[in-house]
């Protein structure tokens, strides 16, 4: 059951059209597991069409009168657009260890920039995406008993969990929850689902580890993986 | 044929919700028969609407058109796919309009920023070609990384120990010591090779 969604506020401006393509991307993805988010991001997108598109155009120059006259004559030459060949519509699931996981609408044109999966310390999967905007976005997989150690940001984290739950020391979490951290929060995922958690995230800054053993880990991505 | 659109005035003070209707009859035409008469009425209420929404988000008179045209050719290549059951014409093309809006500023941010993921999530990569290959358990821990942090040589732990687990600089390391900050550093870089040495012979 979803239990954390975006705030109102991010909402409205999604439905506006006004927020930055990464954090688009993840309300999109969450709305698509959330019938409740959807609803809401319909009403207001009535709203704002209605509102936006109310402006009535002033002051237009004859060029720009031309501009618009030229682009209807071009557009009309265009063919109307052909049904999807089977070929070209993504694979709507990836796949790990054997086991099946199907994919949020909005996440699925990004599957075929998909690499590959690579084994990372505590039982933690993760293959990078492509999502062709500013930010690190990767599919994380944590096992049984599995997680990241207790680390802080240094910019955004966002992820959206897809299949089963977690929890950070903060709260716990299940398919289809939208987590959004900042510098201002320390957390430590981990994973105790007999299934294990898959997840989407987005980063913009490195981690930083805040913890023990863990803070091994900072300096080592600087030194060893340049 | 077509002969330039008709920008009436009267047409600048409807509302798009009081003009519904006759939107989404006109998008059902050419949906259904390519009426290019229909699709310049749709044309000639929104395209001018979507500019200055356009203008207004992207501040670029370039940009605005080029959301414009994209937009309103979808319009014309997916009128079947328009359901007015589901919503008005105004709600669809405005919508069509926002997904175009992310797509461009994406491709603008893009590669602008070329930021490593490896970089980003600064865990011991393990690179394997496919995950069945490996099996869950043969990932490197923590408590592993644990281990070959206390099998390094004294001098060279307590170095790295103060440096990242404390957080110390190498000139307090040094001071502390007692010892040159020379040789803080030549401590820090023999205890990385060493691990990262360790790291390679994991497999
Ligand atoms: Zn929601």
């Amino acid at each position: 059951m979803t239990k954390f969604h975006p705030a109102p506020e991010q909402l409205k401006q999604f439905a506006q059209g006004a927020l930055s393509p990464v954090e688009a991307i993840m309300i999109s993805a969450h709305c698509d597991m959330c019938a409740r988010c959807q609803h809401v991001v319909k009403t207001e997108t009535a709203q704002q069409a209605n509102h936006v598109l109310s402006d009535s155009p002033s002051n237009y120059t004859e060029h720009i009168r031309q501009d618009l006259d030229s682009m209807l004559a071009s557009i009309t030459q265009l063919p109307k657009a052909r049904p999807f060949r089977s070929s070209r519509i993504p694979p709507s699931t990836i796949e790990l260890d054997g086991r099946r996981f199907s994919v949020p609408r909005t996440l699925r044109k990004f599957i075929p920039t998909m690499g590959n999966w690579s084994g990372l310390v505590g039982r933690l999967w993760q293959a990078p995406v492509d999502i062709g905007a500013s930010g690190a976005a990767n599919f994380i997989y944590m096992g049984p008993g599995g997680g990241v150690p207790e680390h802080t940001h240094r910019g955004f984290e966002f992820t959206l969990v897809i299949d089963g739950e977690f929890d950070d020391g903060i709260n716990h979490y299940a398919a289809g929850d939208f987590i959004a951290m900042d510098e201002e929060h320390t957390h430590t995922p981990r994973s105790d689902d007999p299934h294990g958690c898959l997840v989407f995230s987005v980063l913009d800054q490195p981690l930083h580890f805040t913890s023990g053993i863990a803070r091994l880990l900072n300096p080592f991505s600087h030194v060893f993986f340049r | 044929m077509l002969v330039g659109i008709p920008l009436e005035q009267s047409n600048s003070v409807v509302k798009p919700k009081d003009c519904a209707g006759e939107m989404s009859e006109y998008i059902v035409a050419v949906a259904e028969g390519r009426c290019k008469r229909s699709f310049a009425r749709v044309f000639s209420y929104f395209a001018p609407r979507l500019r200055s929404y356009a203008l207004k988000q992207m501040g670029n008179e370039a940009l605005a058109m080029e959301l414009v045209q994209d937009t309103m050719s979808n319009v014309w290549q997916k009128a079947h796919l328009f359901n007015a059951e589901k919503g008005s014409p105004s709600t669809w093309i405005f919508t069509i309009a926002r997904n175009i809006r992310f797509d461009m500023l994406r491709k603008l941010q893009n590669r602008k920023e070329d930021i490593c993921s490896d970089d980003l999530w600064p865990v011991l990569c393990e690179q394997t070609a496919d995950a069945n290959e490996t099996s869950l358990d043969e990932q490197i821990t923590l408590e592993q990384i644990g281990f070959m942090f206390e099998s390094l040589p004294i001098k060279q732990k307590a170095v790295i120990e103060a440096i990242y687990i404390d957080g110390k600089s190498q000139q307090e390391v040094a001071d502390e010591l007692s010892i040159p900050l020379g040789t803080v550093k030549s401590r820090t870089r023999l205890a990385l090779q060493r691990l990262k040495g360790m790291l390679q012979d994991h497999d």
